[in-house]
């Protein structure tokens, strides 16, 4: 419907007004003045309607365009924002879960900055891996490197280790930082990590002999506890979010002093998890960079695992701990101490 | 009575700039406030004292209305009624309506509202840019 017959009556209205206007009688000049006021404000009434109901019908199309603007907006949004997540998710996987989360809720700028902090730094190699591997076509290395490395970041993820790099089949990892269960539960989930870590690898020996690998890969592994550096390092177009320090040195090069299949830990370590990580000191060695030799510890097991196992027997209470590693001490010479001690008590 | 009423413009309202003592006044910006009656209110009240005064005095207003609602229309129409009857009573009154090239609606409803006019100016103005 036009406009014009929408406002046909109160123009018919109008219409009959002026005539009567023009030609009607009055009953006196005054009549005919008040009639012609009131004629006057009646249009002026119309022409206001009309031009509400146009302003009005302007901003609802207004609205109405804005709405579908909005809309097809938010569709774009949409579009780009899976294309965002899934560059994100690719990009995840090039980062640590924790050093992604961090940064993609905004708890961690990305920025050149570093802190020092107390971490837990974790080396492992495969030793020999090269010599190992050498007659094995690169399709095969893949697979067998890219299995190696699949189960060894589960385990860490499942422990919370900040996964800090890949260096071929070396993998480099750290606790307490972005996130901290305080210094002594770092280290110790550290040692729990590699410990289930070499675990897993006697496991895998077999999968891996079948797949081609002439000998099988042992992992040496290094832990050691200090103050590093951590941060972004590198330049604004370039970073890396890495740790480095004396510390992480001193990880590598326990690491490399490591038995095949063993994990040596550092002595700040070693403090932190004694009471829940049997180990025994070896002779300390010397490193380059340190004047000192270095005190270092082979770990012998989990106390919990090995209790389980029955190689250690432990007994815990207030005002009473009893550690007994029958890897160390035979029964025999076991029972005769306990006795004694049991002597003594009765006394 | 105040030399002036300033109000600041917000998302919903536009600003005020009435300068009594300069007979310059203003509203420019986007009009759909929440409540027309009480935002507009206020500016009547200032606008009618001072008209009241003006007798024979020289005025100028200027309406650089973005957008507005049918409320803000209504009462841009009273503004408009005042300043005609401050005209009709002597004042030499001139408004300038000023729309965005782009918008023929505004342009189409100054021209409007320009003819409701029988004693004050009535100036339509393209606005700069």
């Amino acid at each position: 419907m036009r406009s014009e017959d929408l406002f046909a009556a109160e123009e018919g209205v109008i219409s009959a007004a002026e005539e009567l206007l023009a030609n009607g009688r009055f009953a006196d000049r005054e009549d005919r003045e008040r009639f012609a006021d009131l004629l006057k404000n009646y249009q002026k009434l119309f022409r206001t309607t009309r031009r509400l109901m146009r302003l009005s019908d302007r901003n609802e199309q207004q609205l109405n365009a804005m709405s579908q603007e909005q809309r097809r907006a938010n569709e774009i949004i949409a579009h780009k924002n899976k294309e965002l997540e899934a560059l994100s998710n690719k990009l995840s996987k090039y980062l640590s879960p924790q050093i992604y989360h961090s940064i993609f809720t905004g708890a961690q700028n990305v920025e050149i900055a570093s802190n020092r902090k107390k971490l837990t730094v974790f080396f492992s190699d495969i030793a020999d891996f090269t010599t190992t591997t050498e007659n094995l076509e690169s399709e095969e290395l893949t697979t067998l490197l890219n299995r190696y490395l699949t189960e060894m970041s589960r385990i860490a993820l499942e422990y919370g280790a900040t996964v800090d790099k890949y260096i071929g089949d070396a993998v480099v990892a750290f606790f307490g930082d972005p996130e901290t269960k305080g210094v002594k539960e770092d280290a110790r989930a550290c040692v729990r990590m590699a410990v289930a870590m070499q675990r897993r690898m006697r496991e895998l020996h077999s999968e891996w002999l079948e797949l081609g690998a002439e000998r099988p890969f042992h992992v040496r592994i290094g832990v050691n506890t200090g103050y590093c550096t951590v941060g972004n390092f590198g330049s604004d177009a370039r970073m890396d979010y890495t740790i480095i320090g004396n510390a992480v040195n001193l990880a590598s090069r326990l690491q490399s002093h490591a038995e095949l299949g063993g994990i040596l830990l550092g002595h700040e370590t070693y403090s932190l998890v004694k009471d829940e990580v049997a180990a025994e000191e070896l002779s300390p060695i010397k490193v380059k960079g340190i004047a000192e030799p270095v005190r270092r510890y082979k770990v012998l097991g989990i106390y919990d695992d090995m209790a389980e196992e029955g190689t250690v027997i432990r007994e815990e209470r207030d005002g009473f701990k009893l550690m007994l590693d029958l890897t160390k001490q035979n029964r025999a010479a076991a029972v005769e101490a306990l006795q004694a001690i049991l002597s003594r008590l009765k006394e | 009575m105040r030399d002036r009423l300033e109000i600041k413009a917000t998302s919903r309202t536009p600003s005020v700039a009435f300068d009594f003592a300069a007979n310059r006044l203003k509203i420019a910006g986007e009009s759909y406030p929440e409540d027309a009656t009480e935002f507009y209110g206020p500016v009547f009240a200032a606008l009618d004292n001072y008209l009241s005064r003006l007798g024979s005095g020289v005025c100028r207003f200027d309406f650089e209305l973005i957008y507005l609602n049918s409320s803000s229309a209504k009462a841009v129409m009273m503004v408009m009624d005042k300043l005609d009857a401050a005209a009709k009573k002597g004042a030499s009154v001139d408004v300038y309506w000023h729309y965005d090239g782009e918008d023929d609606t505004m342009q189409e409803l100054g021209e409007e509202f320009g003819e409701d006019l029988e004693n004050a100016k009535f100036h339509l103005e393209k606005m700069a840019g």
